[in-house]
């Protein structure tokens, strides 16, 4: 570990910098579009999507050498974290949008209203965020209970019993029980 | 019960969900890591080793984002990848280490006239000293991929789409895409030499902001030591290995940009 940290801490002090900043640079440029549009599915709205990518890419963009150096996917890396972030310490609010255009006041645009209109849009949204996480989890990357577990650090038996419960709790609301 | 697992594939496969980003959200959040390094760094190793040994334990250790971090200015630095405005000091120490030491300095003087100075010639009053015509040691990175990378490691990264075609008429060098490059010879392979030619995605940036799009004369004056070889600007890098920054060009304006090892045994790349 403090190997790990030293090595850091060299490639930052040294003419390597530059080369991180441009590859993490070039690595949100690309990965931001669906990284927003998976936030939005997490989040259930865009402002909490935009502030919840824009919070995990910085934490990760501040530590760019050693998640490389991890040798895992760093786009695989930033989605396990946005799922983690939404579920334990996503609680605030805030108004303003930093990676999204959104408007603030008025004409909410058309598609996005009728998104809103959604039963099944709305119905997620009163989901505990942690049963949400499941279901994107499962729906939308498309993982396996034992990927969303490891995902989560959680048990394969968490997993089963909260996605059982928002299963429940989304046909009660959809009055499909 | 198939009925709500198709519902909810259906809404999450749903266009609404996109999201439009905006034009400064890459430099906003480039920015945004540089302050939270630079305030881990002040506050000292013991922190980093705790904040690692939750990039260790997977993800689960995220902390809470401090909100001044997100409340902070975000205007007052210069965007490091708007094409008008030239390096100042402040970018520079994080965008470039090699620009802070290679590179004319540019006075707070030259920043207010909206473009670097492009020659040393009217600098005569000035005490500036004329631009080293000294290569940049930049390694030669792209994404995953770096020149000299052997295939397999290449192919490992992910980045290529195969199938790969020849990349010269002796069949030795293979061509590939790349995830950002559809052109079929954007990265080249030698079986002797690896990586041989990276191609840059169209949007990319070189740390001295130029790319596909920005003027040959643009070029010339982020990179002293550019010299012109037919419609190419290329630029020597001194890295090890060495390579070359290739600025292909319509005569005005940069169509293309490589990066080629100097070392290099295939006749295409």
């Amino acid at each position: 570990m403090t190997a790990v940290l030293r090595l850091e801490l060299a490639a930052e002090s040294g003419g390597g910098r530059a080369e991180t900043v441009g590859d993490f640079a070039e690595f949100v440029r690309m990965s931001m579009p669906g990284l927003l549009r998976y936030g939005h599915a997490l989040t259930g709205n865009p402002h909490d999507a935009s502030d919840l990518v824009q919070s995990v890419l910085e934490k990760v963009g501040s530590r760019w050498v050693s998640v490389q150096r991890k040798g895992d996917d760093p786009l695989a890396y930033v989605r396990r974290a946005m799922a983690n972030t939404h579920i334990s310490i996503w609680r605030r609010r805030r108004r303003e949008s930093l990676v999204a255009e959104f408007p603030e006041t008025g004409a909410v645009p058309p598609e996005l209203s009728r998104l809103d209109n959604e039963p099944l849009w709305q119905a997620l949204r009163e989901l505990p965020p942690r049963q949400r996480a499941v279901i994107v989890l499962r729906y939308y990357e498309n993982l396996s209970e034992a990927e969303i577990a490891n995902a989560l650090g959680i048990s394969c038996g968490t997993v089963k019993s909260q996605s059982s419960k928002a299963m429940a709790s989304l046909r009660t609301r959809l009055g499909k029980d | 019960m198939d009925d709500l697992d198709d519902d909810l594939r259906r809404l999450f496969s749903d266009d609404r969900l996109e999201l439009h980003v905006t034009p400064d959200a890459t430099d906003s959040v480039v920015r945004g890591a540089a302050r939270r390094r630079r305030r881990r760094t002040a506050v000292a190793g013991a922190f980093g080793v705790v904040a690692l040994a939750g990039v260790g334990l997977g993800v689960t250790q995220l902390h809470l984002p401090n909100p001044e971090e997100l409340a902070g200015p975000l205007l007052p630095i210069a965007s490091s990848t708007t094409l008008t405005s030239p390096p100042s000091v402040t970018v520079s120490t994080f965008t470039s280490t090699a620009t802070v030491t290679v590179d004319p300095p540019v006075k707070t003087g030259d920043v207010s006239s909206g473009k670097p100075n492009p020659g040393n010639t009217n600098k005569a009053s000035s005490s500036n000293p004329p631009p080293p015509a000294t290569p940049e040691a930049q390694p030669g990175r792209y994404g995953s991929l770096a020149l000299g990378m052997p295939e397999a490691e290449a192919l490992a990264t992910g980045s290529l789409i195969e199938p790969s075609s020849p990349a010269d008429p002796e069949g030795r060098c293979k061509a590939y895409a790349t995830k950002s490059v559809p052109d079929t010879n954007a990265v080249i392979i030698s079986p002797v030499k690896g990586i041989v030619r990276i191609t840059l995605a169209s949007y990319a940036k070189t740390p001295k902001n130029v790319g596909a799009g920005s003027t040959v004369d643009a070029v010339k004056t982020a990179y002293a030591n550019a010299t012109q070889s037919g419609s190419n600007v290329v630029v020597p890098m001194a890295a090890t290995p060495k390579w070359s920054y290739i600025f292909e060009s319509d005569g005005a304006t940069v169509t293309t940009v490589r990066m080629r090892l100097a070392d290099n045994d295939c006749a295409t790349a």
